[in-house]
């Protein structure tokens, strides 16, 4: 028994010393986690894949970015909460743009991991045999991110480290900006020749990339390039080239397969993709993912995991990958009261309360729409259906749902009115009636005025001030667990932030033919003589189309297409274009590449109307926005320049020259 | 394979703890041999007059070799030789004296005798200083590295949780910081200041012998025997790449050998109060709200005053229990013990509460053999961390929590926020159910040896530990519908948490301690060991629990689609190291000594073909005051001089480093169709190595004045290369880090410690005063590729690794400024009262500057103190003491984010939450520290509203005051009491020379991670005062007996 034990233990002695020597104790297997060269596996090319779409949503839906695309256009200025972040944007003197503003690091940041993870996944995916088909998928997500950059900041690297467009696993620290014809004709142009080749007709995936996505981009691309070959107003590139094509084509050439790609992309879009009939369809929350949607970040409120991470229920944190671009241009019509009780002695309560619904949403006061916006861009408020389905005009009463057991308030006039009625109307344009904006007996609370008869508070468009606007109907939250109260409101859009519309091709088709392209005549659904009348006239007949009226809160069919048609043009010019691009994607942040593009934006951008910060003002103050040519690229995020090795005089011609100190 | 054998063979081995296990490891070990390592010492023998012999013995009539024989006041002396004969010619009348380390000296009149015989007696007070210091112990007179000591009844003069809190500013050369004010937090330990940027600066901690998996909070202080920290890297060498940092010791009590059973009962009670934050009240905050566009919402009326504080905070209670029983027979010893700590937070349902039980046994087996064990289990619970002061500081203090018939609200309106929870001490009170936040913590730490005399070879012994530690934590929380939201609709929500670490080492060791001739002492030790790590963490969140009495317990019965285990949180983390090491150490006469140590430690976190690292240490001593030559100096009692050069390295970055990483995102295609995308976010490196350290301590012991001072003063000088760095990339690299071997750093440091009895028992009044200053300088010496600075990482060359690099405020702009007429040129849109910062541009010949302000201007703004350190005192009368224990820093930066940008309490714009009570610039106040309400913006704050938070760190605090009194009356005996003792004490009584608690009254220590308590996350390893749980000021009685 005692021979047994030690022989035991002897044993048992001798086998720690052994095993203590084992080489095992210094190797490492990850378990929990994978290494890069887990892109060389199948799985894994589709997991890199989806990180492509998981990217857009570091871009798509970031406020700050958003803000970036629409403040200091002609489309949106800072609202009164506004911080650094929008009136830096502004350049009306109340900022100022430099390396340090935020809202370019969002984009910078946001595209270069993605744009090596697709090396990565191209590279190794190719040796490993994934099939060009899902390849393509990353090729068009580089290209999309290289002309994303191209347009802001001019030439951008392709070399991350490890040679042009190669996957970048070496330590790096130094960069060097290639020239705007090398980003084009090196990475975009290739990639999305490629990805319209190998791209499938139908997405892979739901919002999948597909041959009309990419036929949309190349075209964009190709009369973005254009304009650039072509420079009219002489705007200054960086880093410094000859604005000659390395392909040998002029700028004709390029407007030229802008129009074809265009016109491609419309005629062959099959029933994968397709105009919707409305326009109150293709932005409303019950129809999100349509067909008419050619790619989009997605969110969902099904999962807060797979919705990027913060809480579908409690406050969003107002950082990506949350959906919240929808809350800047949004004020706190919160603050507008109705009484319980007769004016005589009110008692106030807030009559329209903080909901998850696409009409209200949480407010946060960024952006306002200047006046100009309402007056001109919208001018025609009652045939073209895409004023009533871009803003919210009309605020009503949901208090039931927040709780007050009242069924009727005291509103404007002493009058009474229910949940669901009108509280607070922006008038399409200025009444005959004066209108009395004493607030001395019935209270908005936030100077709204009374007219005689009515029983909302209204607001004309002289009256639209920094703080009290036509919140943006587009962007706002749809969710469907609200129940009957007033949902979660503070988190993040639950629905997919839209990128890309089946519509454009219309436009760039339009834009090309304007800009000298030879028009073919198109064949199939929106069959037409391919001019640009023709191209326009399908979305502004479109626009004319009713089905409901967000104003009204009620359906409301008609159709306006042939008065719309009557209205336009003959003679399609540039600034019509622009101008019907401001009535389709008023809000979506297309606007500051527009004007870019088109090198007009100093020309858009440079005066506005809108009243002062404070309720009650109602008094339109005229800004002039300071845009030097050297803005139409934006600064080298700070971020950047603080991670290159690089000497300070490198660093320094890294920067745009408008931002080099 | 390997693994699953050595887990269950460390089982093996702790239950086994048998001898044989010894006799086997000694063939088996590949120890290098043991060096012997001999000197030479000339020594000089004088003479006169008369000549005197004797024979020094000690108590039990053996020979003393070495012995001081020296003429009282002057230089003449000798030592005795091998046999403790000695030989002296001296004045006929003098006076001899006998010295020898660890006996208490003689003088004796030589009155003409020409042979004098002495018998020294031990002196228990010098024996009883033993310094461990690591594989073993050393008198304090031979120890030759840095090491400081605190013994457990000096530690507990500061009744704390924590090892760290109780030593905060007693040690020179340790900063411990705080880095939370919740209950049951840990401190952060620097020994020496920081070296590494990226890799931790975390010190080892040694729990009796085996090196410490868990956290320093889990020990008990009432069970420990002393604290031993090694600080420079001649004492650390033997721990190699983990004492990197430096080693803190710890030693638990054990009985002694024959001591009869002794029962002891140490325990206090006491209550906290909240030290508030200095918010605005409603009648300021509507000052300031006029100033601004914002209006009050229907919740708020300017006439109302809320102290959300005083509706928050209550008052907390801390206890502490603690039973041990201890004893030893002629073979062996045993200490069994059990603890209970409780602190109770001013937040409500904030506590954290400890149980802990220890145990110990040194068994001699026969003549040859002696095992033993020590176990230390702890269960602990933490509830309620993840409330903060937030709520109540953010809250509107002109809104009303009440309604008009004076029954509490549930929501109000704010401003910009929006509808907002009621965050008040009733509200959380009443939660029930609804609310649970609770991590329970189990954690084990055990560890046996067996060690075996070598039959044969004197002084030769065999060893092995094994120690075996099980860390497990298990958190769960649940937070019922409207819970905490400003919707009374939000649903409910759960998560769960479990971790568990489980750690094995095995060190098989050969030492050999002898005393040849008495004179020259040699201790050798070889060492071979092997350690793993495991780590792995799950975790599961779900929405929409069933029923509030779930809670987190069954998150199974929500529905699938509410259930989310995120990838992101799960965790699997090995690790594994393997050494061997020898050291020698010699001491001739306890005069001359000798230590040297050679280590070679394997990593498995470094890259193949860097995974190992060698390297050596030496230091020396010498007891100066033993030479002839300092014997007619009579104020010095004792002096020792030490000198040590050594080489450490530092393995300490997170397993998988080498590798790469991708990290997950998540993403929907379409409303209900889930996948996970992978990309890269961390670049691999096949180079990584190791991180070294070389470092010089010069360092000086003495006492003097017949012992009533004593000091230390010790210099250092290392250099770290090598620096393991996260070296954040520029975007276009496709990722965001990746870890390497990138720049050195210097640390230089100063440390003086002075311990004085200023009274020694005067007509009863003892008076002793201790005191520790130090300072480390800390430099980046090298970046990556030669380059001066890193902006991204924020590191420049020549700096400390803690700065700023912000801009420089200068002040407020103001309309009389003569630069003023340029304030639209630096500062476009700015405004009169906003903040002015320095320019460092260019101006053009007509005076006015080139260009706005911009990143160009920041500066560099240091942040580390000039110098810090701590001071004690205490006076006794009879039975009575008074003792103090304060610290002190001196420079330095104090980040609040309460008054910076990140904290979103001094927007100074009252968009939505009060704003920190501030004297701000107005037309008529243009003299103000603070800038204009609602001026010039960058995001939501103030522009350059960062540096609003910048303060001097500099502060006095005393930390404890403590009345105690002892009993010692005859009635105790009858009663079976040997020692009785009751105390009261006030914790943080008070700050001095603090101008960042002279302007907010608050405590002007950290509280938290820069990414903690803020509204906007900044570094983590900055310190900051953030939104935490406040300080409070303690009150506690105590009793301690024993039987």
């Amino acid at each position: 028994m005692k021979r047994i034990h030690i022989k035991t233990c002897v044993g048992a002695a001798l086998m720690s010393l052994f095993l203590v020597g084992c080489s095992d104790l210094l190797n490492e297997t990850p378990r929990s986690s994978f290494t890069p060269e887990y892109f060389k596996t199948q799985p894994g090319v589709m997991g890199g894949l989806t990180y492509m779409y998981s990217h857009l949503r570091g871009i798509y839906g970031q406020a700050y970015y958003y803000n970036s695309c629409e403040t200091g256009t002609d489309e949106s200025t800072y609202g009164q909460s506004a911080d650094g972040n929008f009136k830096d944007f502004d350049l009306t003197g109340v900022g100022s743009m430099t390396s340090n503003n935020f809202p370019m690091t969002v984009l910078w940041n946001a595209t270069f991991p993605n744009i090596n993870t697709a090396n990565g996944v191209i590279e190794y995916g190719t040796t490993s045999g994934v099939s060009d088909a899902l390849l393509s998928e990353a090729r068009f997500f580089r290209a999309f991110d290289y002309f994303l950059l191209v347009q802001t900041f001019g030439g951008v690297p392709l070399d991350l480290g490890a040679g042009e467009l190669k996957f970048n696993t070496s330590t790096s620290r130094v960069s060097k900006r290639n020239t705007v014809p090398e980003v084009y004709t090196k990475a975009i142009f290739p990639d999305m020749l490629l990805a319209i080749k190998n791209l499938p007709d139908a997405g892979r995936v739901t919002g999948g990339a597909t041959k009309t996505l990419a036929r949309l981009y190349l075209a964009k691309a190709y009369l973005t390039y254009g304009w650039w070959l072509q420079n009219p107003k002489n705007i200054p590139t960086y880093p410094t080239c000859d604005r000659t094509d390395p392909d040998g084509h002029n700028a004709a050439w390029y407007f030229q397969k802008a129009y074809d790609y265009a016109v491609e992309g419309i005629q062959n879009a099959g029933g994968n993709f397709a105009l919707q009939s409305t326009f109150y369809d293709v932005n409303v929350g019950t129809n999100d993912r349509n067909k008419e949607i050619l790619l989009y970040a997605d969110h969902t409120q099904t999962s807060e995991l797979y919705n990027g991470g913060t809480s579908l229920t409690g406050f969003g944190s107002g950082a990506a990958p949350d959906n919240f671009a929808g809350w800047m241009q949004n004020w706190s019509y919160t603050a507008i009261t109705s009484s319980k009780t007769n004016w005589s002695s009110p008692s106030l309560v807030s009559s329209v309360q903080r909901e998850a619904a696409q009409a209200l949403g949480r407010p946060w006061t960024r952006m306002a729409p200047p006046i100009n916006v309402i007056n001109n861009t919208f001018a025609d408020k009652s045939n073209d259906s895409r004023y009533d389905g871009t803003f919210t005009t009309v605020y009503r009463g949901n208090w039931a749902k927040g709780g007050v057991t009242n069924a009727t308030l005291y509103n404007a006039n002493g009058m009474q009115v229910a949940n669901g009625d009108a509280i607070l109307s922006f008038l399409g344009s200025e009444p005959a009636q004066p209108i009395d904006y004493s607030n001395s007996v019935y209270k908005s609370s936030i100077g709204a005025g009374v007219l005689p008869g009515r029983a909302d508070f209204v607001l004309p468009p002289s009256g639209i001030s920094r703080r009290v606007f036509p919140g943006l109907w587009k962007l706002g939250p749809y969710r469907t667990d609200n129940g009957v109260g007033l949902g979660s409101p503070n988190a993040g859009s639950t629905r997919p932030y839209n990128i890309a519309k089946f519509s454009e091709l219309f436009f760039i088709a339009a834009e090309a033919a304007v800009k000298g392209a030879t028009t073919k005549a198109i064949t199939g659904t929106y069959a037409n003589d391919g001019s640009a009348y023709s191209l326009i006239n399908i979305l502004r007949a479109r626009a004319g189309k009713w089905k409901f009226s967000n104003a009204n809160n009620a359906t409301l069919v008609a159709d306006n297409s042939a008065t719309l048609v009557a209205a336009t043009p003959t003679t399609i010019t540039l600034d019509y274009i622009l101008a019907e691009r401001s009535r389709e994607y008023y809000g979506e942040g297309y606007r500051w590449y527009d004007l870019v593009r088109t090198q007009t934006w100093a020309d858009y951008a440079k005066t506005y109307q809108i009243c002062g910060n404070n309720y009650g003002d109602h008094t339109p103050v005229t800004y002039t926005r300071t845009i030097p040519d050297n803005y139409y690229l934006r600064p080298i995020p700070q971020g950047q320049l603080d991670g290159l090795e690089m000497t300070a005089d490198e660093k320094k011609a890294y920067q745009n020259p408008a931002y080099q100190q | 394979m390997c693994n699953s054998i050595l887990i269950k063979l460390c089982k093996l081995l702790i239950l086994i703890s048998n001898y044989l296990i010894m006799k086997q490891t000694i063939s088996c070990l590949r120890a290098p041999g043991i060096l012997f390592l001999l000197l030479l010492f000339s020594i000089s023998v004088f003479g006169q007059t008369i000549t005197v012999k004797g024979t020094v013995k000690d108590a039990t009539n053996a020979t003393l070799p070495g012995v001081n024989v020296r003429m009282h006041g002057s230089s003449t002396g000798t030592i005795t030789d091998i046999d403790g004969k000695f030989s002296l010619q001296v004045p006929s009348n003098a006076k001899l004296e006998f010295s020898f380390v660890g006996y208490a000296s003689q003088v004796i009149n030589v009155a003409g005798k020409s042979t004098i015989n002495v018998t020294l007696a031990e002196d228990t007070k010098a024996l009883s200083e033993v310094v461990v210091v690591g594989y073993g112990t050393q008198r304090r007179e031979a120890v030759t590295g840095s090491v400081a000591s605190m013994n457990g009844d000096k530690l507990r003069d500061v009744p704390a949780a924590n090892i760290s809190r109780a030593l905060q500013g007693r040690i020179a050369g340790v900063e411990m910081s705080q880095t939370d004010s919740k209950p049951g937090s840990g401190m952060q330990i620097r020994i020496r200041g920081t070296r590494s940027l990226n890799a931790t600066n975390d010190p080892l901690v040694v729990l009796d012998g085996i090196p410490f998996s868990g956290s320093i909070g889990d020990i008990d202080p009432n069970t420990i025997k002393s604290v031993d920290i090694l600080k420079d890297a001649s004492a650390t060498a033997i721990y190699g790449s983990r004492g990197a940092n430096g080693v803190i010791l710890v030693t638990t009590s054990k009985g002694s050998k024959g001591q009869s059973a002794q029962f002891s009962y140490n325990g206090y009670f006491g209550v906290k109060t909240a030290i508030k934050f200095p918010m605005m009240n409603g009648s300021e905050f509507a000052a300031m709200r006029k100033m601004t566009t914002y209006a009050n919402t229907l919740d708020e009326a300017d006439d109302v005053n809320t102290d959300w504080q005083d509706l928050l905070f209550r008052t907390g209670v801390v206890q502490n229990h603690n039973l041990n029983l201890s004893g030893g027979t002629d073979k062996g010893n045993y200490n069994f013990g059990a603890s209970y700590f409780r602190d109770q937070a001013v937040i409500p349902l904030q506590y954290y509460n400890r149980y802990s039980i220890h145990s110990s046994l040194d068994q001699e087996v026969g003549k040859l053999i002696k095992v033993g064990f020590t176990t230390n289990s702890i269960y602990s619970e933490n509830h309620g961390n993840n409330l903060g002061s937030g709520g109540a500081l953010g809250a509107s203090p002109i809104a009303n929590p009440y309604n008009a018939d004076g029954t509490w609200k549930t929501i109000i309106q704010q401003q910009t926020s929006g509808s907002q929870w009621v965050f008040t001490r009733h509200a959380l009170e009443s939660l029930g159910e609804q609310y649970v936040d609770l991590t329970r913590g189990f954690s084990s730490y055990n560890s046996a040896y067996g060690e075996v005399k070598i039959p044969g070879v004197e002084g030769l012994k065999a060893r092995v530990n094994v120690g075996a530690d099980y860390i497990q934590s298990n958190y769960g929380n649940y937070t019922g519908v409207g819970v905490f939201s400003g919707s009374v609709t939000n649903p409910s929500t759960a998560s769960i948490r479990n971790s568990h670490t489980l750690k094995w080492t095995v060190e098989n060791l050969l030492t050999f301690d002898r005393t040849f001739n008495k004179l020259h002492r040699v201790n050798a030790v070889a060492m071979y060991s092997a350690e793993k790590s495991t780590y792995w963490t799950s975790n599961t969140t779900a929405k929409n629990i069933p029923a509030d009495a779930f809670q987190f317990y069954n998150i199974g019965q929500c529905n699938s689609a509410d259930i989310t285990i995120n990838p992101a949180n799960q965790n699997y983390i090995e690790s594994g190291l393997t050494s061997a090491m020898g050291r020698v150490m010699y001491s001739f006469n306890d005069r001359y000594m000798l230590s040297a140590t050679v280590r070679t430690d394997g990593s498995s976190r470094l890259a193949p073909g860097h995974k190992w690292h060698t390297y050596p240490a030496i230091s020396a001593g010498w007891n100066m005051k033993d030479e002839a030559f300092m014997q007619s100096v009579t104020f010095i009692d004792r002096l020792k001089l030490r000198a040590g050069y050594g080489e450490t390295s530092n393995q300490s970055v997170d397993p998988y480093k080498t590798l790469g990483l991708l990290a997950t995102s998540p993403y929907n295609f379409g409303d209900n169709t889930y996948a996970t995308g992978y990309y890269v976010s961390q670049l691999p490196n096949p180079k990584l190595g190791w991180e070294f350290s070389r470092t010089w301590n010069f360092g000086m012991d003495f006492t003097l004045l017949k012992s009533r001072l004593t000091g230390t003063v010790e210099y250092y000088v290392q250099n770290t290369d090598n620096v393991l760095l996260s070296v954040s990339l520029p975007p276009t690299s496709g990722a965001n880090s990746y870890m390497a071997n990138i720049g050195a750093t210097q640390n230089k440091g100063l440390e003086v410690s002075l311990n004085g009895v200023v009274l020694d028992n005067v007509n009863g009044w003892t008076w002793e005063v201790g005191l520790n200053v130090y300072t480390n300088k800390n430099k980046l010496t090298k970046l990556a590729s030669g380059a001066q600075q890193d902006l991204g990482n924020g590191w420049f060359v020549g700096h400390a690794v803690n700065v700023i690099y912000d801009y420089k405020k200068l002040g407020l702009w103001n309309t009389t400024d003569p630069d003023f007429k340029y304030l639209q040129t630096l500062q476009p849109g700015g405004n009169a009262g906003m903040i002015k910062v320095l320019y460092t541009g260019e101006y053009n010949a007509d005076g006015s500057p080139k260009r706005a302000i911009g990143p160009d201007d920041r500066q560099i703004l240091d942040c580390d103190p000039d110098f810090q350190g701590g001071f004690n005192t205490r006076v006794a009368y009879k039975n009575f003491d008074l003792s103090l224990v304060g610290s002190f820093v001196s420079g330095g930066i104090l980040n609040s984010t309460l008054y910076g940008g990140t904290g979103y309490l001094n927007n100074m714009n009252t968009r939505a939450t009060n704003n920190v009570k501030v004297d701000y610039w107005t037309p008529t106040n243009t003299g103000a520290k603070y800038p204009k309400p609602a001026g010039l913006q960058s995001g939501d704050n103030p522009m350059y509203a960062t540096t609003l938070g910048y303060f001097s760190a500099s502060y006095l605090k005393v930390r404890t005051i403590t009345l105690g009194y002892n009993f010692n009356q005859k009635w105790l005996q009858s009663a079976g009491i040997s020692k009785m003792r009751i105390y009261a004490t006030v914790e943080n009584p008070f700050v001095l020379f603090s101008p960042y608690h002279n302007e907010s009254g608050m405590d002007p220590e950290p509280n938290s991670f820069g990414d903690q308590n803020v509204a906007v996350a900044g570094a983590h390893s900055r310190l900051i005062v953030g939104t935490n749980t406040p300080s409070t000021h303690n009150y506690l009685i105590g009793l301690n007996v024993t039987f």
